[in-house]
């Protein structure tokens, strides 16, 4: 291969320098609030005096900070487990549909990856006013559900599409019903898909700020709302603290994403 | 008479304004092993996809039995199948994949060991059921396709193009499996493919499929020595065509007058026509004599040599007509004549009268 790396001389060092400096660019904030996090100032000094877990304690003693959490992984299971339901049957729509307009569809169901957040959060605001969901469960779960669908459907379309329908023939041709080979043998074929798709759908839901802010009331915040808003009124290591369970619940999902991925490949 | 075992009556498949396939008839025994035979787009797929009820006909019936098939939705016609494609089900282990005909049909889990275990064996993929199709060698994965088909003994099994994506070594040594297979089960097969080659080495009867329609049904030796038309003359074996005319016809023999004035007379006429008409010579190579003077008896022509190519076994000579009709000639190793003629040489074919078809130009 013309770029090979193991023939780059001299370049060889400096595009790994070049890449380890990236990584550090984008990893160094996760690190300072993980080191802030365990820090004994109250007044987020870099780098900290002393190590503690005292604000990892207060934050435990808090119920408001356990009720923001538990609010967001329930609103994070049901967007997880409504995103992968309805992205199967609209990809199944997509990929094995043969309707006119089907590129045109496809196009749309991605435009709230498009649209700028704020603008949607606007826009469900006004809405969820005359329907009167705002700040209810429901609220909460249809907006992240609009900006998790099209990740959902990017992934199990690009799983169906590797997948060979002749597969689903084969076993209606062994006797299976054209559901029950979708089922046994179609869905089994694509779960690598099914999961990546319910990692990223949760993992858009828990760390999804914007439209929460728009649904959240005082009796209901998630987890980056609590935050957000804790931020506001008071600076404290707390928040350093909750910034880092947040992330390390992230980092482990994206793992296992990964992880799913490359089993899929071996 | 009794109903044929599988008779496929009359198909007809239009998408739109395209003729996929045209009135396909053909009567298929209990055993038989029937290859459709043809380029791509001549329907013999489309044939299959209808038998296996992916496909609706346009029009035709399908039976198998007596009893028509077409009602019946694909899942319950109780058809085996072998694709084109990998189509071992990714998630489930070798075994699993066998399994899985038996496990729909609801089949107690001895009996589906057992069955398993059998199916593997005839493939001859005994202790294999525990690997993943992934691990398999694409020769390895349509062996178990095949075991997968035959595991819930189907009284047809069709076979579509199932060894294209392998190389030619491999193909040929699934070929000799499939044929063992097929002796072993007794399993009527219908087997699709475009290769003249692995028709001929595996099949008892193959039909010839053309743009739709069926052009003729036999044997391999039956089509080989008796093309009806020819693009079976063409598709099946090597074949040498000279233009010329028919000179009266008389039942189904006639008379053919070549551009050079040359009558040949009594030659079998495939098709109808007159006196006059346009019409064709078709020879087989190894049919052809090559001599320095015309012959005795039979027919006969002059040529003259444009080219050689050693071969070994043979060595095949590129001639051509005073009018311009190229053709072949093989002259087998130590001929008296081969070694001993050059380019530009004026020589004469021969053949016997039998060996010669006259097809109507249409």
């Amino acid at each position: 291969m013309l770029l090979d790396f193991n023939k780059l001389g001299a370049w060889k060092w400096a595009l790994s320098g070049i890449c380890a400096l990236m990584a550090l660019f984008l990893l160094l904030p996760i690190l300072f609030i993980v080191a802030l996090s365990f820090g004994s100032s109250r007044w987020l000094i870099f780098p900290p005096p002393g190590w503690t877990l005292k604000w990892y304690e207060e934050l435990f003693a808090d119920p408001r900070w356990l009720g923001a959490a538990l609010t967001s992984a329930k609103i994070g299971v049901i967007v997880m487990v409504l995103s992968v339901a309805l992205g199967l049957l609209a990809s199944l729509a997509l990929v094995r549909g043969k309707f006119r307009g089907r590129a045109v569809l496809r196009a749309f169901f991605l435009t709230p990856m498009v649209l700028p957040v704020v603008i949607v959060a606007v826009a469900l605001y006004a809405a969820f006013l005359r329907l009167g969901i705002n700040g209810t469960l429901p609220g909460f779960v249809i907006a992240h559900l609009i900006v998790a669908l099209p990740f959902a459907i990017i992934t199990i379309t690009g799983a169906l599409e590797t997948f060979d329908p002749a597969i689903e023939d084969a076993a209606i041709l062994c006797g299976a019903s054209p559901w029950e080979a979708r089922l046994r043998v179609t869905l089994p074929g694509i779960r690598h898909g099914l999961f990546s798709a319910a990692i990223f759908s949760f993992l858009i839901s828990w760390d999804e700020v914007v439209l929460a802010i728009f649904m959240a009331s005082p009796s209901l915040q998630t987890l980056p709302v609590k935050v957000w808003t804790t931020l506001r009124q008071d600076l404290t290591p707390v928040i350093a603290a909750a910034s880092t369970l947040l992330v390390a619940l992230t980092v482990i999902l994206m793992i296992a994403a990964a992880l799913i991925r490359k089993g899929k490949s071996e | 008479m009794t109903a044929p075992f599988l008779h496929i009556n009359g198909i007809r498949k239009t998408y739109g304004n395209v003729v996929a396939t045209d009135h396909v008839e053909l009567a298929i025994a209990e055993g038989e092993f029937m290859t459709f035979l043809g380029p791509s787009g001549s329907g013999k797929s489309t044939t299959l996809y209808i038998l296996a009820g992916f496909q609706d006909p346009t029009a035709g019936d399908i039976r198998l039995r007596g009893q028509s098939i077409l009602q019946t939705p694909s899942h319950k016609r109780n058809i085996g199948m072998v694709f084109q494609r990998y189509t071992l089900f990714p998630h489930l282990s070798v075994g699993e994949n066998v399994a899985f005909p038996l496990r729909v049909r609801r089949m107690g889990q001895d009996e589906v060991a057992a069955k398993v275990k059998r199916a593997l064996s005839l493939v001859r993929l005994d202790g294999f059921e525990d690997r993943m199709p992934a691990k398999m060698s694409g020769g390895q994965q349509q062996r178990v396709a095949l075991a997968r088909a035959l595991v819930y003994d189907p009284p047809v099994l069709l076979m579509d193009e199932p060894l294209s994506a392998l190389d030619k070594k491999l193909r040929e040594e699934i070929q000799f499996e499939i044929r063992r297979i097929h002796q072993e089960t007794g399993v009527t097969i219908l087997y699709v493919t475009h290769d003249q080659e692995e028709a001929l080495r595996l099949s008892d009867r193959i039909a010839i499929f053309n743009q739709g329609k069926i052009e003729q049904v036999g044997t391999g030796p039956e089509l080989y020595a008796n093309p009806a038309t020819h693009f079976v003359a063409d598709f099946i074996g090597d074949s040498t065509f000279l233009a010329g005319q028919l000179a009266g016809v008389s039942g189904n023999r006639a008379g053919l007058r070549f551009a050079d004035g040359t009558l040949v007379a009594d030659v079998p006429l495939h098709g109808s026509g007159h006196a006059g008409q346009a019409a064709e010579l078709m020879l087989r190579p190894e049919r052809i004599e090559l001599a320095p003077e015309p012959g005795a008896a039979g027919a006969s022509l002059p040529v003259t040599v444009e080219d050689m190519t050693f071969l070994g076994n043979n060595t095949t000579v590129a001639a051509r007509t005073s009018w311009g009709d190229a053709l072949s000639v093989r002259l087998n190793f130590g001929h008296p004549l081969s070694g001993r003629i050059a380019r530009g040489d004026s020589l004469y074919i021969r053949w016997s009268p039998e060996a010669a078809h006259a097809f109507v130009r249409g």
